[in-house]
């Protein structure tokens, strides 16, 4: 459990707060590329850690990711006509670039100068690996940019999806750090799902649903390993690690595409849940493509025309109780992004860990908040900068192994926990 | 438009609506040191209000003919009870040892855990500097017995993992 204290500093990301604070120390995904298609797009609204901006492409290409509203009377600048390198507002005229400054005010004279004056706050937006990503930290502490390897290998070896989720984002990130879950909540999946099944370490998941776990600090986070018999006494690993703040990525099976999530805040009760695919060392195939848009593994399917979950709280989630029953689902939700969400929000906006009763297998989540916890007060308190915002950091794997009783799978599973050109997940 | 039900119980409104009685009794936790390293620091630790929580600083156990193992605990104030009701009274046990000290009295600890279906937590805390080989020396000696194993860097860690117990 946490006190209410230290409930409100996990779970507040605004501006000024610590959590907001560790927050804008890295770069993070807001948007998908799809969403600013071409030059001169329609604007895009974007909120982020409890700010409110608009993303645009200009003429030429570049990106921009400003206050969204003009600075004349606070109009909307979602309504903006994109053009000519540049926002204009439709109200009046104004108009602004892709760093926020004004560069038109009409109804002043333009030798007065007057539009110089006035410039929105804009933070950098950059694009890679199909992401559009932003910092919103200070100018002069700006990290790497990002070298996660979903972003860097070939667009045809990756898959990427976003999706909002009605609740803060530190109990949807917990639900990425706790791999006991799965035996239970995702059973019904490991041997259905096209991009789950057939994998040879599914069959100890469902044969051990009580992992013993061993939680080890990493310089951009933390591992969590979870081990389950294997044959001949040896042991069954599935490694997740964890990097501060929200990336988490999920244990290889068989040669299925790896993947992970980011949970970015948009304000303290609502997320972007991210979901990517991706192989090493293949493209993607056309089946696995399709499935990932189909909603199947880590992503869903949508309300059309919207990042919105089809299954969500105005609909029970389209719940099959027969399907519960029948053991087909452990919870009648279906697919395994629903199946977290769900019951992630059912926590409520904000989830009162004051109520909480932790167990010694959720030590995962105990050091995810203190770490998280002793970064932002560190970074609040003495402006010292948090881990895992260095390329080293980024570059980081999962892994499946099986290993003999007596070896740490630390040392035994170092090198797959390293992301590396042309070499293929580790895994079972 | 009605909200589902889903939609109507999520809101921040609806959460004002959750029971506020307790939800659990107080868990009786035992934090054994397994060494003077981890003594030391179970003894500072043991200073805060707790709720319940019991700290001791050393084991020390004697076979009794055959495969029979008499152990006691000593606490912090130099009582010393029998390890076998403590274990068989608690609800779990938090053994701390420091990195590469002699973790076999584990082993005592944890066939009472099995005998009794008490989940056993190991912390490992290197303290200073230390060598990656001494943690793995830890490691191997508590991993055959531990439901769960933390290398924890910081000391401060061994508190929040308690206070998240509810110890």
């Amino acid at each position: 459990m946490l006190k209410k204290e230290q409930n409100d500093l996990v779970t507040q990301t605004g501006p000024g707060t610590p959590m907001g604070d560790l927050f804008r120390a890295y770069w993070l995904p807001i948007l998908l590329s799809e969403e600013l298609p071409e030059n001169d797009c329609p604007p895009v609204r974007v909120k982020v850690l409890s700010e409110r901006m608009i993303a645009f492409r200009d003429s030429e290409g570049k990106l921009g990711l400003i206050d969204e509203f003009c600075a004349h009377r606070g109009v909307s600048l979602w309504f903006g006509r994109n053009e000519e390198c540049g926002l204009r507002c439709p109200y009046h005229g104004w108009k602004f670039d892709t760093t926020g400054q004004c560069v038109d005010v009409p109804s002043e004279p333009e030798e007065s100068g007057y539009a110089k004056k006035v410039k929105l706050k804009s933070y950098p937006l950059i694009e890679k690996g199909g992401v559009l990503w932003t910092y919103m930290g200070p100018a002069e502490t700006t990290p790497p940019e990002p070298e996660w390897e979903f972003a860097t290998v070939p667009l045809n070896q990756s898959f990427t999806s976003k999706r909002l989720q009605d609740n803060n984002w530190l109990q949807a990130m917990e639900g990425g750090i706790d791999s006991s879950h799965v035996s239970f909540l995702h059973r019904g999946d490991l041997n259905n799902d096209p991009l789950f099944k057939g994998a040879a370490g599914n069959k100890y998941n469902l044969a051990d649903s009580k992992p013993v776990f061993e939680v080890v600090e990493a310089p951009g986070g933390l591992y969590i390993g979870a081990r389950r018999n294997a044959e001949e006494g040896k042991f069954y690993w599935r490694i997740t690690p964890w990097v501060m703040p929200c990336f988490t990525m999920v244990p290889p099976r068989g040669d299925h595409p790896i993947h992970g999530h980011f949970w970015v805040p948009i304000d303290d009760e609502t997320c972007t849940a991210w979901s990517f695919d991706y192989h090493p060392t293949r493209p993607l195939t056309d089946t696995e493509r399709q499935a990932m848009k189909d909603g199947k593994g880590i992503h869903v399917r949508y309300v059309p025309g919207t990042y919105r979950p089809l299954a969500n709280k105005d609909n029970d989630y389209l719940i099959d109780r027969e399907a519960q029953k029948a053991g087909r689902t452990y919870s009648g939700v279906e697919g395994i992004g629903m199946q977290d969400a769900s019951l992630q929000e059912s926590m409520g906006p904000i989830c009162d860990r004051t109520k909480e009763n932790l167990v010694g297998t959720d030590n995962g989540i105990i050091m995810a908040r203190h770490r998280l916890m002793r970064a932002a007060k560190a970074l609040h308190e003495k402006g010292v900068l948090p881990p895992g915002r260095t390329v080293e950091d980024m570059k980081v794997r999962s892994a499946a192994v099986i290993l003999p009783p007596d070896q740490p799978y630390k040392d035994a599973a170092k090198e797959a926990l390293i992301a590396k050109v042309g070499v293929k997940q580790t895994s079972v | 438009m009605l909200l589902s039900e889903s939609a109507r119980v999520t809101t921040a409104q609806e959460a004002r609506f959750r029971i506020q009685s307790p939800n659990s009794k107080p868990r009786a936790v035992k934090v054994i040191a397994l060494d003077s390293e981890a003594a030391r620091l179970v003894d500072d630790i043991s200073k805060q209000p707790w709720n319940g929580a019991a700290f001791f600083k050393s084991l020390s156990f004697e076979q009794s003919g055959g495969d029979n193992v008499k152990a006691w605990l000593n606490d912090l104030a130099g009582h010393t009870s029998d390890l076998v009701g403590e274990v068989a009274n608690a609800d779990c046990v938090v053994v701390i040892a420091g990195a590469g000290e002699d973790a076999a009295s584990v082993s005592v600890i944890a066939e009472l855990c099995n005998h009794y279906h008490k989940t056993l937590i190991a912390l490992v805390v290197p303290q200073g500097s230390f060598e990656q080989d001494t943690v793995d020396r830890s490691l191997k000696a508590l991993r055959p017995h531990a439901k769960m194993l933390v290398i924890a860097h910081e000391r401060d860690y061994i508190e929040a993992m308690l206070t998240a117990l509810r110890a």
